[in-house]
């Protein structure tokens, strides 16, 4: 019966955030149920929701974070997008960094596997979810980031992510 | 704007249609529907899936070597805007499509055409064969229409009327 309403809801709502965690032992990831779900169906077809409260997000820059825990996603009640800012709680960080365990910061989300739309009509997914970490201000805090980074960052004024970044997808 | 190919099938995607998808080692993967989209999440190789463009080309189903496939390429140089080369071009675009159409179309005849034979030889080993479904042995006896060794029919009229053509 919790299928079946996840099968209604629309990805994202805020229903299915708050079904998606309480479904334990499922990963916080919400299944699209179909009429016959075989092994590959779950296997394979997962929805992809937002960014929101409690998404642990990897860090790809040297700002000395290596994983942050979303507590917050800034300017949407249902989550962060590609491009967005969230506050996270670094989880995991390296020894000698600029910042350490606990910190609370801001991040911008640079990969998201979530796909999100852009004006020619196309959509972009990325395979993780990655975030570089900021200040309040907007200017990273690291000085190299790793990976692809979507060009949905020029829109939203993130032009130092930009020029650090090693491709823009 | 540019058209794109799908990853998976190769065919092309037009805007507003279909999903990209960035890989972590900068690779974009551009799918036209949701179909291919899932094959390669599957993990698919579309060499091996049958109704793909790549697995057609490497099979020897489709096309490979010919000249009209040179003005695709894509050229990553820019040219300068030049109004009439561009008009040239745009009249030229049909006419292109045109010959390649046909010239993959006459491949495949040209590929199915060495089987012509034993198709034949299959169609009347059936028709040998299983006519009973169609009509029973006893009403074929009297009409032979539908049976293939010609049958000379006696017909009962008048010669004398035919003979004019003689003179």
């Amino acid at each position: 019966m919790a299928a079946r309403f996840l099968s209604k809801s629309s990805s994202g709502s805020s229903l299915l955030g708050a079904l998606g965690t309480s479904l334990v032992g499922v990963g916080s990831v919400a299944r699209q149920t179909t009429s016959k779900l075989t092994y590959s169906d779950i296997f394979f077809q997962q929805q992809r929701t937002f960014v929101q409260m409690g998404t642990k997000l990897k860090v790809v820059d040297n700002s000395g974070a290596k994983r942050v825990m979303c507590i917050q996603a800034l300017k949407s009640k249902k989550g962060a997008k590609l491009g967005d800012i969230i506050i996270g709680s670094v989880k995991e960080a390296q020894p000698r960094g600029k910042v350490k365990k606990g910190d609370v910061v801001y991040g911008v989300v640079v990969r998201a596997a979530m796909q999100r739309g852009r004006c020619d009509g196309s959509h972009v997914r990325f395979d993780d979810n990655a975030v570089v970490l900021v200040n309040k201000q907007g200017e990273p805090i690291g000085t190299r980031v790793f990976g692809p980074v979507p060009h949905e960052l020029r829109k939203k004024k993130h032009v130092k992510i930009l020029a650090l970044a090693e491709h823009i997808a | 704007m540019r058209l794109e190919k799908c990853w998976f099938c190769s065919s092309t995607i037009y805007p507003g249609h279909g999903i990209q998808f960035v890989r972590n080692d900068a690779k974009i993967f551009r799918f036209c529907r949701s179909k291919c989209h899932k094959n390669f999440k599957m993990k698919r190789n579309p060499r091996k899936v049958k109704w793909t463009k790549a697995y057609r080309r490497l099979h020897g189903k489709d096309m490979t070597q010919d000249s009209t496939f040179e003005f695709e390429r894509k050229r990553n140089r820019p040219q300068r805007y030049d109004r009439i080369n561009t008009e040239k071009v745009l009249q030229a675009i049909p006419k292109i499509s045109k010959v390649k159409a046909t010239r993959e179309k006459d491949h495949i005849t040209k590929r199915l055409s060495a089987g012509r034979v034993n198709r034949r030889a299959e169609d009347r080993r059936e028709l040998e064969q299983s006519i009973s479904l169609v009509k029973a042995p006893s009403v074929l006896k009297e009409d032979a229409t539908l049976t293939l060794p010609k049958q000379k029919v006696t017909v009962s009229y008048a010669q004398t009327e035919n003979t004019p053509m003689e003179e």
